[in-house]
């Protein structure tokens, strides 16, 4: 082979090279764009919600309360015939079964809506005002369009008369969009238009706090000290192995695991953060660990010895030098386990989060859900309105986790950078 | 000729099955240089290793034999290493200033061992320091910017005066001059004069250059011994072993 042979068939070697490693990346950037084209595309309409107008008219002959009443007594007092009347005369009904498919348009929850708006402004006994009720998960999927209007009609929930209803109140601009507060500030219902993720995101918040109290100061002070203190032999050495068994060990053996020492032996209440916390501590603890070892590890030795010989103990280099210069890196650690466990779902799954829980837990131990356990109850749920809400609900825990990533690459960046 | 300050005495060092040094007798005499010359890995650093214990670092680094400072045995399980590395100094081959500001790099030594109370003493300690490492006209307002943005010639200097902080009696340099320019080593070399006339210092240099220029007394290591030892000018001139013979005039190493 000649000079020139050998010069071009190395060229095409490293063009080759390059090819395949554009071609890598293209293909996983495709996946990744199918995967967020595909959850924003079904989601995003989640965070709207379809409101439908009516004109309420507290008639003082329908309820109890008289104008000025104190809270307590509006919030004990009936609605139902108020909320009846007014729903009634949305559309001309003309019989009984009529009457109930033109109120199945509006959410169930249409009574409490209409006592939320007496309850602001107490004086509107005999006054007529508009408002805007939350339209049932029928309406809300076929007003964006998620509902093939065109199925006979025995295959279809939504009835002949509704369409016709639910024609004649668009075309007299009484269907809107609005905000849908409900998915923010409301635990997990059987109806979808009222169904929110406010209690998976109070639980999530609660597990993620006790995982993060529980495994970063023993992580950071197991790595510290098997790092910097610990003799270097054969014990030590099984310990760093099993540490980093315990990194790959399936997350469903942890909650077993949980459900057998924490749930059956200690009897903590199930389906709580508090069980959460501690099983997402288990698990999350060798995964900091891992890079909290690695950035002390990182740091020179030569700090370690310019320490040593101004006459710094063997712990005064390490907390006054090492460990300050280590911290961006565990703190990136750290905050990438917490992403980590913040998305676990199966040991979850088996300490009871799974469960149905309409209220919003206030304390650590009120049984709640979580927001990958929520995107799994609802992914099983037949109707259409959830398929929009699951998508939602991993755009949350999406962002939630990238925003998580990018102030650990953040922390690492700014402060690595500051003496150099 | 000046009292001896360092004695060692049949010093071994091993890490773990491999001997480094073998029965290393030297006297180190005290306000002198004295500079350790050899090849690569003979021992020297290994040496001066075992005058600030730093050798206690490394796991598997077992030393026998004696060590005495002013006639005070070190290599004793007892002696708090603290103490008698507060009494000698270590300036290291490549520059390690912390990364920190320049004023909290010589203000840790005197803070950890309790020597500047007050903020005016500190002040006083990093300004007398900083002066003694011929560093304080170039540093002397920007105390709070870090070390590690000098130059590596300043850094060096830095970390001299960081040594110099706790106000040793012994000043150990492993090759300080190794990672500098001509330039900076020609100003180091002009410190460690000066340095002379209140510490003793040790220094393990593979320059002979370097070793006639700063020392009084020179020892050459090889494989781990000590082959031979005397005045620096001596060493240079008329050396009595041949090793040492061929090693000064460059025909090995």
């Amino acid at each position: 082979m000649t000079k020139e042979q050998r010069l071009k068939k190395r060229h095409a070697a490293e063009k080759r090279f390059r090819l395949y490693g554009v071609t890598s990346i293209l293909v996983a950037l495709v996946f990744v764009l199918i995967l967020v084209n595909n959850i924003f595309s079904k989601g995003s309409s989640a965070f709207m919600k379809t409101v439908i107008n009516v004109e309420v008219f507290f008639d003082p002959e329908l309820i109890e309360i008289e104008n000025g009443e104190p809270e307590e007594n509006i919030r004990e007092a009936d609605f139902y015939d108020i909320t009846i009347e007014t729903l009634l005369k949305a559309y001309p009904a003309k019989n009984l079964d009529e009457e109930n498919e033109l109120i199945d348009l509006f959410t169930t929850d249409a009574e409490i809506e209409i006592k939320k708006a007496f309850l602001e402004n107490n004086n509107l006994i005999g006054k007529k005002i508009n408002l805007e009720i939350t339209a049932s998960d029928d309406i809300d999927q076929l007003h964006k369009g998620n509902y093939p209007r065109n199925l006979p009609e025995d295959r279809r929930r939504i009835s002949n008369f509704q369409l016709k209803i639910y024609d004649n109140l668009l075309q007299n601009n009484k269907i809107n969009k609005n905000f849908n507060n409900y998915f923010f500030n409301n635990g997990d219902s059987r109806d979808p238009e009222l169904a929110g993720i406010g209690g998976a995101l109070v639980g999530s918040f609660y597990s993620i706090i006790i995982c993060l109290l529980l495994a970063f100061p023993v992580a950071v002070l197991a790595s510290i000290y098997l790092e910097e203190f610990a003799p270097k032999n054969k014990i030590t050495d099984f310990i760093e192995i099993n540490i980093n068994n315990l990194a790959a060990v399936p997350s469903i053996v942890y909650g077993l695991l949980a459900l057998q020492i924490l749930l059956a032996t200690i009897q903590l209440p199930r389906s709580t953060p508090l069980v959460a916390g501690i099983t997402l501590a288990l698990m999350t603890l060798p995964r900091i660990i891992i890079p909290c070892r690695a950035s002390l590890k990182a740091v020179p030795p030569s700090i370690r010895e310019g320490a040593l010989a101004v006459g710094a103990s063997k712990f005064q280099s390490v907390f006054h030098h090492v460990v300050p210069l280590s911290l961006p890196g565990t703190l990136s650690g750290t905050i990438i386990g917490l992403a980590q466990a913040l998305g676990e779902t199966a040991p979850l799954i088996l300490i009871g989060m799974v469960a149905f829980v309409v209220d919003i837990p206030s304390t650590p131990i009120d049984p709640s859900s979580s927001l990958p356990v929520q995107v799994y109850l609802w992914s099983e749920s037949a109707e259409r309105g959830f398929v929009e809400k699951t998508s939602a609900t991993i755009m949350m825990l999406l962002s939630f986790l990238i925003v998580m990533n990018f102030i650990a690459v953040y922390l690492r960046q700014k402060f690595e950078k500051r003496w150099n | 000729m000046s009292e001896v300050k360092i004695k060692s005495n049949n010093l071994n060092v091993f890490y773990g099955d491999k001997q480094a040094l073998f029965d290393v007798n030297l006297d180190l005499n005290e306000k002198e240089v004295t500079a350790l010359i050899g090849p690569s890995g003979c021992g020297k650093s290994t040496f001066i290793r075992c005058i600030n214990r730093m050798n206690d670092v490394i796991d598997i680094c077992k030393v026998t034999g004696n060590i005495e400072i002013d006639g005070v045995e070190i290599n004793d399980e007892n002696l708090d290493v603290v103490s008698l590395r507060e009494r000698v100094g270590m300036v290291f081959q490549k520059p390690n200033p912390f990364p920190k500001s320049i004023y909290d790099n010589i203000s840790y030594g005197p803070k950890i061992h309790g020597k500047g109370e007050t903020k005016s003493e500190l002040d006083e300690i990093v300004e007398r320091s900083l002066k003694k490492a011929a560093l304080w006209e170039e540093v002397k307002d920007r105390l709070d910017e870090p070390g590690t943005g000098l130059s590596g010639g300043q850094q060096q200097r830095l970390c001299i005066a960081r040594a110099i902080s706790v106000n040793p009696e012994v000043i150990l340099m492993d090759e300080p001059c190794s990672a500098l320019d001509p330039i900076a080593t020609a100003k180091i070399e002009e410190l460690i004069d000066e340095l002379k006339k209140t510490y003793t210092i040790v220094i393990v240099t593979h320059s002979m250059a370097q070793a006639v220029r700063v020392s009084q007394k020179t020892g050459f290591f090889h494989l781990g011994k000590l082959i031979e030892v005397g005045k620096t000018e001596k060493i240079f001139k008329n050396p009595d072993n041949k090793m040492t013979q061929d090693y000064i005039t460059g025909r090995f190493g």
